[in-house]
């Protein structure tokens, strides 16, 4: 008899977000299939984006292997920025590390008129990162979202400490967010529901924290995989929101990235392609050879 | 449904700082109001009673039967505290808890021949919780048998599945729904508990009583004997003595899978349908599910 592959249908859609305005923005989501089961049935109209990271002010205690493709440009965030459009980013991710109050804590205003600046300057679509500190970064991202009002910035991350102040700003600015929760599914979708009762649930890209291949890679990848099951399947309308992984800073900081090149880039590679088979829509890197390697491993696939 | 009442627990700082000072009227306040609201049992939770075990058992026993006839359930596993306890009981008592766990096989359950007692019986094993309904059957299986060969017969086992927070574990909670609905097929004539309020444990204080409530209503209907609960939780003594059937019915429709228009129900209604759901693993727990 003639071997027959089953093939799946589903009822659940993941929504679709767009970041960014004009001829380079771009939307993620969409699918109503499982990652990568294009064998199945459904569609999957928008294929996994990518995003670098660019840096606020000069980072520090990066491997020399990391630096080398941005030597030039690690004081002037545009120009860096600029670099990563010409390596095929997708989009760029600024880091508004200088914000962070345990190090140069840089006021709002300086930040968010950064944001601006690149934004102009660049065209990409921008995600923009705060120092990860609830109290600062609901100041911080509040202020971007109103300095930068219309650019339809991804901003993040949103906790459940400070989800109210900046889900207003960004709503009343035309800003996309990221809502992050620590690694449980349940708080994550707890977050999604107190958010979609103040901002558009089509605007909220999910993060459930991205761990890096053999520091508890594992987890996150259960949780996106469940996340994409709970809303393709099961048509959990609190889990079809896109998916975030940002794997670049906990890869470039285990000491396998640190000892050479090349392992850094396949550390970040493993993690980036695992963490897309498990459902991330967009996945911010550090590295341009992991982009280049990561676009062609799927690409192949 | 036998309802053991849960309230006299040593974690409620209420109840472990009136044992240590030998507060009676504490005591004896929460075991008049349950056996007021309709409880059979009353659970004596003296935790591990490392100082004083025997002496600190005799008083709590004591103290309680001087203000109800109700029998009561000795809750600790502390062998010493728990044939202190036993001993002292003017009614027949519940043995709470023994195990498959070979500490407890060896010094707890026998306790339960040697006084004549009704024991209850835990799937754990010295490996743990058995993770799904086909470890805990064989779990149980064993222990029972053991049990069995103690001289202890079925009817005076009453075998506890564990239940682990919703919270922590969906699965978890719908594994030991199949597992009371099987219970009288693997072992004739045996009886069942449930530490009820641990399935809320870690869910908003405000939130827990829903979640208990339903949950006993669906094991009930699995055939589920008794619980250790909280008989001040009005509204759960209601829905156990039947007085609150559109609700029951509902909880069995969502039970059954039927189509369940939410927009037609009471917000109360409502309430109870989604927190069935969450207990059945048909939708995704997290701490705002009413609001889903």
């Amino acid at each position: 008899m003639e071997y027959k592959a089953a093939v799946e249908s589903y009822t659940g859609k993941v929504r679709e977000v767009a970041i960014g305005k004009g001829p380079k923005a771009l939307k993620i989501g969409g699918e109503n299939a499982l990652p990568f089961h294009f064998f199945d049935e459904g569609s999957i109209p928008n294929p996994p984006k990518f995003a670098l990271q660019v840096f606020d002010s000069p980072p520090e205690g990066w491997a020399k292997w990391v630096l080398e493709p941005f030597q030039d440009v690690i004081s002037d965030p545009v120009k860096w920025a600029k670099k990563c459009l010409d390596y095929g980013a997708d989009a760029i991710c600024l880091v508004l590390e200088s914000t962070d109050p345990a190090g140069k804590n840089a006021p709002a205003e300086g930040a968010a008129q950064l944001v601006k600046k690149v934004a102009d300057a660049v065209g990409a679509p921008l995600i923009v990162c705060g120092s990860k500190d609830d109290k600062k970064d609901a100041q911080v991202l509040s202020k971007v979202a109103e300095v930068c009002k219309g650019e339809n910035l991804l901003l993040g991350p949103v906790v459940k400490e400070n989800y109210e102040v900046i889900a207003k700003a960004a709503a009343e600015n035309g800003h996309a967010i990221i809502a992050q929760s620590p690694l449980d599914i349940n708080l994550m979708k707890e977050l999604n529901i107190k958010l979609s009762k103040v901002f558009p649930a089509d605007r909220v890209v999910i993060d459930p924290l991205s761990s890096a291949l053999g520091y508890g890679m594992e987890y996150t990848f259960t949780i996106m995989e469940r996340t994409k099951q709970t809303g393709v399947i099961f048509k959990d309308a609190q889990t079809q929101m896109p998916i975030i992984a940002d794997v670049a800073g906990e890869c470039w900081k285990t000491k396998e990235a640190k000892e050479n090149k090349e392992q850094g880039i396949l550390w970040e590679g493993m993690t980036a392609i695992s963490l897309l088979l498990a459902g991330a829509n967009l996945v911010v890197l550090r590295h341009p050879e992991t982009l280049k390697l990561v676009r062609e491993t799927i690409k192949q696939g | 449904m036998i309802i053991i009442g849960e309230n006299i627990h040593i974690i409620s700082k209420e109840v472990s700082t009136a044992v240590k000072e030998r507060n009676a009227k504490v005591i004896q306040d929460l075991a008049i109001a349950q056996t007021k609201a309709g409880a059979d049992y009353l659970d004596l939770n003296i935790g591990p009673a490392r100082k004083n075990p025997e002496e600190t058992v005799e008083w709590l026993v004591n103290t309680v039967q001087a203000v109800s006839d109700l029998p009561l359930s000795i809750d600790t596993l502390n062998p010493i505290a728990m044939e202190a306890g036993l001993k002292a009981s003017k009614k027949r008592p519940l043995l709470n808890s023994a195990s498959g766990r070979t500490d407890s096989k060896e010094k707890t359950l026998p306790l339960a021949k040697k006084y004549n007692t009704a024991v209850v019986l835990s799937v754990l094993t010295d490996k743990g919780c058995p993770p799904d309904v086909e470890s805990r059957t064989e779990s149980i299986l064993d222990t029972v048998a053991y049990a069995n060969e103690l001289g202890i017969p079925n009817e005076d086992i009453w075998v506890d599945p564990i239940v682990l927070p919703v919270s922590a574990d969906q699965t978890q909670v719908t594994a030991d729904l199949e597992f009371i609905k099987i219970l009288p097929d693997i072992l004739p004539d045996i009886k069942s508990t449930v530490g009820l309020s641990n399935v809320s444990n870690g869910t908003p204080e405000e939130l827990r009583g829903i979640i208990n409530r339903t949950y006993l209503m669906m094991l009930k209907r699995n055939g589920l004997y008794s619980a250790i609960a909280d008989p001040l939780d009005a509204e759960l003594m209601a829905l156990d003595q039947g007085k609150m059937p559109d609700i029951i019915e509902l909880i069995h429709k969502a039970m059954d899978e039927e189509h369940i228009v939410l927009s037609s129900l009471s917000k109360k209604q409502r309430d109870y349908v989604k927190t069935a759901q969450i207990l059945l693993g048909q939708t995704l727990y997290s701490h705002s599910w009413l609001e889903d």
